[in-house]
């Protein structure tokens, strides 16, 4: 069967790369006796992926994994079992059988939300101003592809910016593009806004959710 | 207790910020505990985790409530620079404790190379280098493991080094450190304590004694209630407790990741360059059903999917034939694997071979040693070259197509023919593999021959030896380069040659050793094993300053009737059938696998602790 799941990824394991974590959950699985499909060949692999990667660093709480199982399971069961083995720190929320015709998840993505939080001793109103002014313009950054190192303009990348004050701290919300043909990347964003603004920002920065064609909070 | 703060910020600016953070699946963290032991290892997390021993030694501490063992990995550089630029002080990972807030603070010492890193944790830990200079209220230092046989190098160093198998030992260690704690002993009456547990070698209460050209005479010891020779400690019984019982499942890729279910200690083959057959005697194996019941439980808590037969050889347990059937058939459908990483040439069978590939083909390793059967026979590599042969021949018609051969240069006795013969070889399994009908092998042959070189150690019948110098290995490995030259699938690699001496240096070594060490230390030098941070430079500097002659530590050879600076350390195997292997490695005679008959090596006073005949 063909099951889809949402995963969430708080601290104490904010430091767990996405390859690390397709590890772990492969292990999970098994301690858990979730039966997960593994390819043909000759060097099998786990039938198990991500709709889109999470830097090393950042917390989430909307990270989506389509697997294929060799057996059917209750969605319920699942949840139940894989959490009990998953280490402190990640948890899957809900899941869904689908139909194999499904498209890809990755296929299916459209946006994500971020909550950037600032140190303590950032002043949010003039947080505000710095991100008014950045978002101003054009956005231009370095960006690493195939033929060596490019100037983009990300700005219209970002949807959506809003920067309030929560619990003492300055907090930037951020929805940004996330599709096949180009992502927002958070970390190019907060380059940008150091380089304008001269100032060195601390932060944090946490995936709030990722929204599928149509804005819709879940894939199916 | 403060924890130890360390900011995101900080762990974002460095490589792999997983090593230093822990909250890995089956870590224990105890917030309190009567007693704190920062479990140490000298090298960066992904080598430290993948060693046994700790593993072990995590599990049975931990095992008692009211202790707390908590792992502590040198930091890599980049880490190393960060922690000094924010007072950052060497912590542990499982409750952010400073080593300093420690009772006990305990290395792992499995290779000579490691020791600049000991200096690197312990002056991060804000904790004094030497044992003489540290206070009371400091924590007790200790070491141990297979390089501990010849402690001295490091032995200013420590407060305690225990010698031999550490299951039993270091709970008494820990005994005795909690009580002197609560009856409020003074440092000294602590250490006399811990002198007084088996296996425990306190070094301030030995002296080095020196002859009139400061040549090594021996140690005179400055407390009398410490033991004449300390015993190496063993641990008869490997099937009383299961020690790893939830082993910890890193989140970044280790060097073994994978379960290590370990077969046997100690080894029957006695070839002669190799320590670890020597100081781990006597063989013990674990009864197959103690194996069997380890592997389900160990795959059910970590997920593993690889489990790997751990042990000196692993081709050689008795009940290897129907070990590996068993797993893979348990096995298989959860899609593990199982590897033998230590595989001798005469013992195994195609069929293993075959159920082995069942699931996913890993590497296959020989090591053949030497290039000719008269240097395979001086060093009782009991390895024929039809046997080789053979067992590639096996491995290439099951479908394998990478076989790694690894070689020795600069053994003892060892000529021209010798390293040329190590070609030969390699020319002769080349041959094999391209002489199969295509249809019958795999594409093409990967063949690595990797030649490591020769490195005297304590407790060897090569301990007497001198090593070639840097230009004669040099020359050796050019001659065996050019003489690879042109075989078909060859891929040839050896060893950086600075390393190989100065690990020589270390490896007989005396407490001279220590100033050199500290000084190559302030000088630069860390994780000396890694080619990349080696720094030959800094330990000519600290040579010279330190007035050291490396050369007279590497290059040397020792008179039979010499002392030795480990000969206060009771190895069990005596120094008289060191000797008479040694003359018999000059006849090129062969000495039998003491399976089959016993050789006498422990002599008359330990001949009872060895159960195999």
């Amino acid at each position: 069967m063909r099951l889809i799941a949402r995963l969430t990824k708080l601290e104490p394991v904010r430091f767990v790369s996405h390859l690390d974590i397709l590890r772990l959950l492969q292990r999970a699985f098994r301690r858990a006796g979730v039966p997960l499909s593994y390819s043909q060949g000759f060097n099998p692999h786990p039938l198990l992926s991500f709709a889109t990667a999470l830097s090393t660093g950042y917390t989430s709480g909307a990270e989506w994994i389509d697997v294929k199982l060799d057996k059917d399971m209750d969605t319920d069961d699942f949840l139940s079992s894989v959490n009990a083995a998953l280490p402190v720190g990640f948890e899957f929320k809900e899941a869904y059988a689908v139909e194999d015709r499904l498209p890809s998840l990755t296929a299916l993505l459209e946006s994500a939300t971020y909550r950037v939080t600032f140190s303590a001793d950032t002043n949010a109103d003039e947080l505000k101003k710095d991100i008014a002014a950045l978002l101003s313009g054009e956005i231009i950054v370095e960006k690493r592809t195939k033929g060596g190192l490019k100037n983009v303009d990300i700005r219209p990348q970002v949807i959506e910016a809003d920067v309030a004050e929560e619990a003492g701290h300055a907090v930037l919300t951020v929805k940004g593009v996330l599709n096949t043909s180009g992502s927002l990347n958070i970390e190019l964003l907060m380059g940008a806004l150091a380089r304008q603004s001269g100032k060195n920002y601390d932060y944090s920065v946490h995936r709030v959710n990722v929204e599928f064609i149509g804005g819709r909070s879940t894939p199916v | 207790m403060d924890k130890v703060k360390v900011s995101d910020k900080l762990l974002l600016s460095v490589e792999k910020p997983a090593r230093y953070t822990g909250g890995e699946l089956n870590s224990i963290v105890k917030e309190t505990a009567r007693l704190r032991f920062a479990l140490c290892f000298p090298d960066v997390y992904e080598i430290g985790m993948s060693h046994l021993g700790s593993r072990i030694l995590y599990e049975v501490i931990n095992s008692r409530e009211e202790y707390a063992c908590e792992r502590c990995f040198a930091p890599w550089p980049d880490m190393e620079k960060v922690m000094r630029e924010n007072n950052v002080p060497m912590f542990t990972l499982e409750t952010r404790t400073p080593l300093a807030e420690c009772d006990i603070v305990g290395f792992s010492l499995l290779y000579e190379m490691c020791y600049t890193n000991i200096l690197t944790m312990l002056d991060l830990a804000h904790i004094h280098k030497r044992s003489a200079d540290r206070g009371e209220n400091e924590p007790i230092i200790v070491a141990g493991g297979g390089c501990a046989c010849n402690p001295e190098p490091i032995a200013d160093f420590m407060d305690a080094i225990m010698i031999g198998d550490g299951e039993d030992m270091i709970m008494e260690v820990c005994d005795a450190v909690l009580a002197a704690k609560e009856a409020g002993l003074s440092r000294r009456d602590t250490l006399k304590k811990l002198a007084a547990i088996r296996g425990v070698y306190v070094p301030a209460f030995y002296e080095e004694k020196r002859g009139d050209n400061g040549e090594y005479m021996g140690v005179d010891k400055t407390e009398p209630s410490a033991p004449d020779k300390v015993e190496r400690r063993i641990l008869m019984d490997l099937d009383r407790a299961q020690y790893i019982k939830k082993p910890i499942v890193p989140y970044i890729p280790i060097v073994h990741d994978r379960i290590a279910l370990e077969l046997f200690r100690g080894c029957t083959k006695g070839c002669r360059f190799c320590q670890a057959g020597f100081i781990y005697r006597p063989i013990r194996e674990r009864k197959m059903e103690t194996v069997l019941k380890a592997a389900d439980e160990l795959i059910g808590c970590t997920g593993y999917d690889e489990v790997s037969l751990f042990s000196l050889s692993s081709g050689d347990y008795s009940h290897i034939h129907e070990l590996v059937p068993q797993i893979i058939d348990r096995f298989s459908s959860e899609h593990v694997s199982v590897s033998l990483p230590s595989l001798r040439i005469d013992s195994f069978l195609k069929e293993d071979l075959e159920r082995m590939q069942s699931v996913r083909k890993a590497g296959l390793t020989f090591a053949p040693e030497a290039g000719t059967q008269r240097l395979r026979d001086a060093i009782n590599k009991g390895v024929s070259e039809d046997d080789l042969l053979r067992a590639v021949g096996d491995a290439f018609s099951s479908g394998w197509n990478g076989v790694k051969l690894y070689f020795m240069i600069g053994l003892p006795t060892e000529t021209e023919e010798d390293i040329l013969g190590i070609a030969e070889l390699a020319r002769k399994v080349s041959a094999l593999f391209y002489s199969m009908p295509k249809e019958k092998r795999g594409k093409g042959l990967r063949l690595s021959v990797s030649a490591s070189s020769f490195v005297p150690k304590p407790f060897t019948p090569f301990q007497w030896e001198p090593q070639d110098r840097k230009e004669t290995l040099i020359e050796k490995q050019k001659l065996l380069k050019s003489a690879l030259k042109g075989i078909r699938g060859v891929e040839f690699s050896y060893h950086e040659p600075d390393i190989s001496v100065l690990e020589a240096v270390f490896a007989r070594g005396d407490r001279k050793l220590a100033d050199a060490l500290e000084r190559a230390w302030e000088l630069g030098a860390r994780f000396d094993s890694w080619d990349e941070h080696f720094k030959l430079d800094a330990w000519n500097a600290a040579f010279e300053q330190t007035g050291v002659d490396p050369d007279a530590y590497a290059h040397r050879r020792r008179e039979k009737d010499e002392a030795l600076p480990w000969d206060h350390i009771d190895s069990v195997v005596t120094k008289e059938y060191l000797v008479r292997e040694s003359e018999r490695a000059y006849h090129a005679e062969v000495t039998k696998d003491c399976r089959l008959g016993c050789n006498g090596c422990f002599g008359e006073k330990y001949a009872t602790y060895c159960k195999i005949n």
